[in-house]
């Protein structure tokens, strides 16, 4: 982990060139891969030791895009830190407001009922398949298919809409609070809902067609940055990642939360953690998400949408106190030092983006550039989640 | 882990045959996937690309939408805002500030100015929220650029004065009129260069502001309509308000 910090990578870089500036040594050299690179998503540099088009090492250089979102929070009160978890994994808003939502009610003992759990477990899910919609356009694209990025994104719109009419924002949405969700949903939600469902699910198919079954495609993530079970455990990969790698590690099925332990969906694993193991996890995850939806749609009890005042400081009791949720990406947690004032003393976030990056030392080795942009893109990294 | 084998789904492998077989299988993939391209390609009516700005007459945004933050008016022009400051506590990066005033006539704190900083908002409805009268509205007017980032701090109300539900308590006109005086989007304390708002706007952390009357600018004559020239008056009112 000593590549975290710029001054041991000038020195590793100092190291390999060699005493007499680089003169001897032709074979292997340094290249930074971003900051401002397309296949990067965002801010993330890497830097790679090259040898002729393959890729010797990966070193991911952190903090362009650091805001200090822990720092933050410990000036604001836990309903108004909810908002700052938006801008994490900005894909998967409602479930890192729910993980805020949910260690302060565990911390003050706030009982939510049942409307509001399935409507939060209903608008996550959604959010999940929307999630994987983006990343499902964005990995064709950084294949070099600009198709998939179009379809992915026209079928997202739908859940956007549909999420746009109830907690009216569209990436930002800061709905899920302690207590229960900013307000009822939409009285055309459910409806809305399932004619989405009817409508995505041909479209899923051609996703199918489309990229899945391509041969091109298949041959270009087929054996690609194998990422061992092994590995995966001991870097902290989460999510499909770690899925990919043949551990049915779920939290939805381990640890249910919301409503999950009522609704039945099968866990997608891997076979070998490569590339096409990532695609084929996260596209049968949206047809697990899609059959969750389907069982609680009709079923979401009466009762109300927020089961506390609104209250804007709301003191928490003394202690730590840490919750995680499923996010599309993997594992997110909210760690909350309260010392019993309204703000919290301290804040961390396990982000799982985190650690799924770190992957990429591991499984990129011995591949080739266009290889390493396909085993990024198959982690589906989102870069404000890493620095925070 | 307590993961149950029998809810899984396990990936399939990727199938492969010999050279001619592989070659068929990849012609055929190739040609499917340029199938659905095709399809989409001969059905204009498939696409959903939105014509944004000259869709304007027919595009509606949801009632929920987040965008400008509005404090609406009754049809008499009164608004229901107390100058409680609970928004004001609410926001996270106050981006609204309260300027209350003790009325003349009823010697009640009254709301003066409702100063809402659009640059620092991020549009999280905790205001909307916590409002216990219900006097917030993120209304679904996006349009808001504008050249100058002053621009961005508007004055909600448009009127100096009590609720709707103190003045309509008045009957005679002449004397309600007394209670109130107009106000525009652009008048008082305005910063121009992202800083705190005169007059003491709250920073993250700093504890509760302490309540007092609130020193009152004389408005400023800035007109909505002509950016530059309100910019400019602004301007010198801060050079002024320094001093």
């Amino acid at each position: 982990m000593s590549a975290i910090t710029v001054t041991s990578l000038d020195e590793r870089i100092r190291r390999s060139i060699g005493a007499d500036g680089g003169a001897s040594t032709t074979q292997e050299y340094f290249v930074n891969m971003g900051p401002q690179h397309p296949s990067t998503h965002g801010v993330l540099r890497l830097v790679l030791k090259l040898d002729g088009e393959n890729v010797r090492e990966v070193i991911p250089v952190l903090g362009y895009i650091h805001r200090g979102v822990e720092k933050m929070g410990e000036h604001l009160s836990y309903r108004q830190f909810v908002h700052l978890t938006d801008r994490l994994d900005y894909l998967s808003a409602l479930a890192n407001n729910w993980a805020v939502a949910k260690a302060v009610e565990k911390a003050a003992n706030i009982e939510t009922n049942e409307r509001i759990e399935t409507i939060r477990t209903i608008v996550a899910e959604l959010q999940r398949i929307a999630s994987h919609q983006l990343w499902w356009g964005v990995f064709g694209m950084d294949l070099g298919a600009f198709t998939p990025f179009l379809y992915g994104f026209r079928d997202r719109e739908k859940i956007s809409d549909i999420l746009e009419e109830t907690i009216g924002a569209r990436l930002t949405m800061n709905y899920i609070q302690p207590g229960g969700v900013m307000f009822d949903i939409h009285p055309d939600f459910q409806r809305k809902v399932k004619e989405f469902l009817t409508y995505f699910r041909p479209k899923l198919e051609e996703y199918e067609t489309l990229l899945t079954q391509n041969v091109i495609v298949q041959e270009r993530m087929r054996g690609v940055g194998v990422l061992t079970a092994e590995k995966a455990v001991s870097m902290g990969a989460t999510g499909p990642v770690l899925r990919a790698s043949g551990v049915a590690h779920d939290l939805r099925r381990s640890e249910p939360y919301g409503v999950y332990a009522k609704a039945a969906f099968d866990v997608p694993v891997g076979r070998n953690g490569d590339c096409w193991d990532r695609y084929w996890v996260r596209i049968e995850e949206i047809r697990q998400s899609m059959r969750i939806i389907e069982q609680l749609i009709d079923n979401i009890p009466e009762g109300k949408h927020l089961v506390v005042k609104p209250a804007v400081r709301t003191k928490v009791p003394e202690g730590i106190h840490y919750s995680q949720v499923e996010t599309a990406r993997g594992i997110f947690g909210v760690m909350l030092v309260s010392d019993g004032k309204d703000v919290p003393y301290r804040i961390h976030v396990r982000t799982p983006n985190f650690n799924n990056l770190w992957t990429v030392t591991e499984t990129a080795p011995g591949w080739r550039v266009a290889d390493l942009v396909t085993i990024i893109s198959s982690l589906d990294i989102v870069v404000p989640d890493i620095d925070r | 882990m307590v993961v149950s084998e029998s809810n899984q789904v396990v990936a399939p492998p990727i199938q492969r045959g010999g050279f001619f077989s592989n070659l068929a299988t990849g012609l055929k993939s190739l040609l499917k996937g340029m199938g659905i391209t095709f399809h989409y390609f001969s059905r204009p009516s498939t696409v959903v690309t939105q014509q944004y700005p000259e869709n304007r007459a027919t595009l509606k945004m949801f009632d929920r939408y987040r965008m400008r933050l509005s404090l609406p008016h009754d049809e008499n022009g009164f608004h229901k805002c107390t100058a409680c400051t609970i928004c004001e506590q609410a926001c996270p990066n106050s981006s609204i500030r309260i300027v209350s005033r003790k009325g003349a006539v009823t010697n009640k704190t009254e709301l003066d100015r409702f100063i809402w900083r659009m640059d620092s908002c991020t549009f999280c409805n905790a205001c909307v929220v916590a409002c216990p009268f219900s006097c917030l509205k993120m209304s679904g007017d996006f349009e808001c650029s504008v050249y100058d980032k002053s621009l961005l701090v508007f004055n909600l109300t448009r009127y100096a004065g009590p609720t709707s539900t103190v003045l309509m308590k008045v009957t005679d006109p002449q004397e309600r009129a007394k209670m109130w005086e107009p106000r525009d989007v652009y008048s008082g304390p305005v910063p121009l260069r992202g800083t705190a708002v005169p007059g003491g706007g709250r920073t993250l952390g700093a504890p509760e502001p302490v309540k007092a009357s609130a020193p009152v600018a004389a408005p400023t004559p800035a007109p909505a309509t002509a950016p530059a020239a309100s910019a400019t008056a602004l301007a010198v009112e801060e050079e002024g308000g320094k001093k």
